[in-house]
């Protein structure tokens, strides 16, 4: 599987690379200013596709700690490791980019609005994933424990997603619903493309990442052969 | 192509970006068409009418961080035009009435806040990326080259 990645990746990136091109292209140019906000609308297609991507980063990590539990493959331990790191990145990012669109927007850099602190909890539930996976010297431990929090954790995600719907808040409610679209098809296609260009970018992402600590364990493990030679 | 662009991007600024304030309008007194920002004072908004032409017309305070202008805006249905919003007129000032006569009502234009959105989103992702691949190209090349089992066992053989 691991040369598999390192074979297809490419595409991956390159698939990512020319979407956001297209999709900046269009989303900074060519769509019209909101009527309301004026250009500062233009956030909305950096902004928007990070926190989807997030929310897909934590549904890998979800799926993947679930399927670790059950069959107990490495790999697929690597790429829910992989998966929590890029997350909690795009998360971060998201954070960011919706601080910046608030402050001409609502006034202020920061609410305590449903969504952003839900938001704020899904990163904090990141970040303690990662920090438990230093913690622990015994692997199998580590991945375990990190796969029961990955779990937990996931009930954070519905909420996030359905803070606009089931409380009254500042962050605008969602564009795309079963009501319909409240959103222009000349705002709507530029940040399809983004979001489709910040989905491959995540598996282009993903695939390097497991990569790397797939690699990181290899060369661990090979230093503990190493070790049980010498005392021998 | 890069000074097109920018000479380009230079006049539109200029064009359709730069502003001027109340305080400076009145030092200056231009003549042509400027942009002004300011904040419409409130209880200062007061719609006169609507003319044969459905031109709305409204007369308000537009203040500065000291001073402000009166202003006649005729024009079509701005609805951003509220008590105490930050906004850009554009128009004329005229001499001898002392007021801004303006035809266009714009949003204040928040560039800055766009382009430091996509720098924070977009270039930690390029160095991100950066650092991930050289560390794999590092490790997989670590890998290849380590011959440490051939060594330890062919020293222990010895001994």
């Amino acid at each position: 599987m691991i040369k598999q990645m390192r074979r297809y990746e490419s595409w991956f990136g390159a698939g990512a690379g020319i979407c956001i091109i297209i999709g900046l292209y269009m989303g900074l140019v060519t769509s019209p200013p909101d009527y309301y906000q004026g250009e500062v609308v233009r956030i909305m297609y950096v902004h928007v596709p990070f926190a989807n991507v997030s929310l897909l980063g934590y549904t890998v990590l979800f799926a993947g700690s679930l399927w670790y539990l059950w069959k107990g493959n490495p790999i697929v331990d690597n790429m829910s490791h992989a998966a929590a790191g890029v997350s909690a990145f795009f998360t971060a990012g998201a954070l960011a980019t919706g601080s910046i669109w608030a402050k001409p927007t609502w006034n202020v850099w920061w609410t305590w609005d449903a969504r952003l602190v839900s938001f704020t909890i899904l990163l904090l539930i990141l970040i303690g994933y990662l920090m438990l996976r230093t913690f622990i010297e015994d692997k199998d431990k580590e991945a375990r424990f990190a796969a029961i929090l990955a779990i937990m954790g996931f009930v954070d995600l519905p909420i996030v997603y359905f803070s606009v719907e089931w409380w009254r808040t500042l962050h605008q409610p969602l564009s795309v619903s079963p009501r319909g679209l409240s959103i222009s098809g000349e705002m709507l296609i530029p940040l399809i493309m983004m979001a489709v260009g910040f989905y491959l970018l995540f598996l282009y992402m993903a695939m390097v990442r497991t990569q790397m600590l797939y690699l990181e364990q290899l060369r661990e493990a090979k230093k503990g052969r190493l070790l049980s030679q010498a005392y021998l | 192509m890069a000074l097109m662009i920018t000479l380009l991007g230079t006049q539109r600024y200029y064009r359709e970006v730069a502003t001027m304030s109340p305080e400076q309008l009145l030092r200056e007194q231009p003549t042509g068409t400027v942009r002004v920002l300011g904040r419409v004072q409130a209880g200062s908004l007061s719609t006169l009418g609507q003319e044969e032409t459905s031109l709305h017309r409204v007369t308000f305070y537009l203040s500065g961080e000291r001073e402000g202008l009166p202003v006649r805006y005729i024009g079509g249905i701005a609805d951003n035009l509220r008590e105490l919003k930050t906004l850009v007129v554009i128009g004329r000032w005229d001499l001898s009435t002392r007021e801004f006569e303006a035809h266009e009502i714009s949003l204040l234009p928040n560039y800055g806040y766009v382009a430091a959105a996509y720098l924070i989103g977009i270039v930690p992702i390029g160095l991100f990326l950066f650092l991930m691949e050289r560390r794999v190209e590092l490790l997989y090349n670590e890998i290849k080259a380590a011959k440490v089992y051939e060594s330890e066992v062919a020293g222990f053989d010895k001994g």
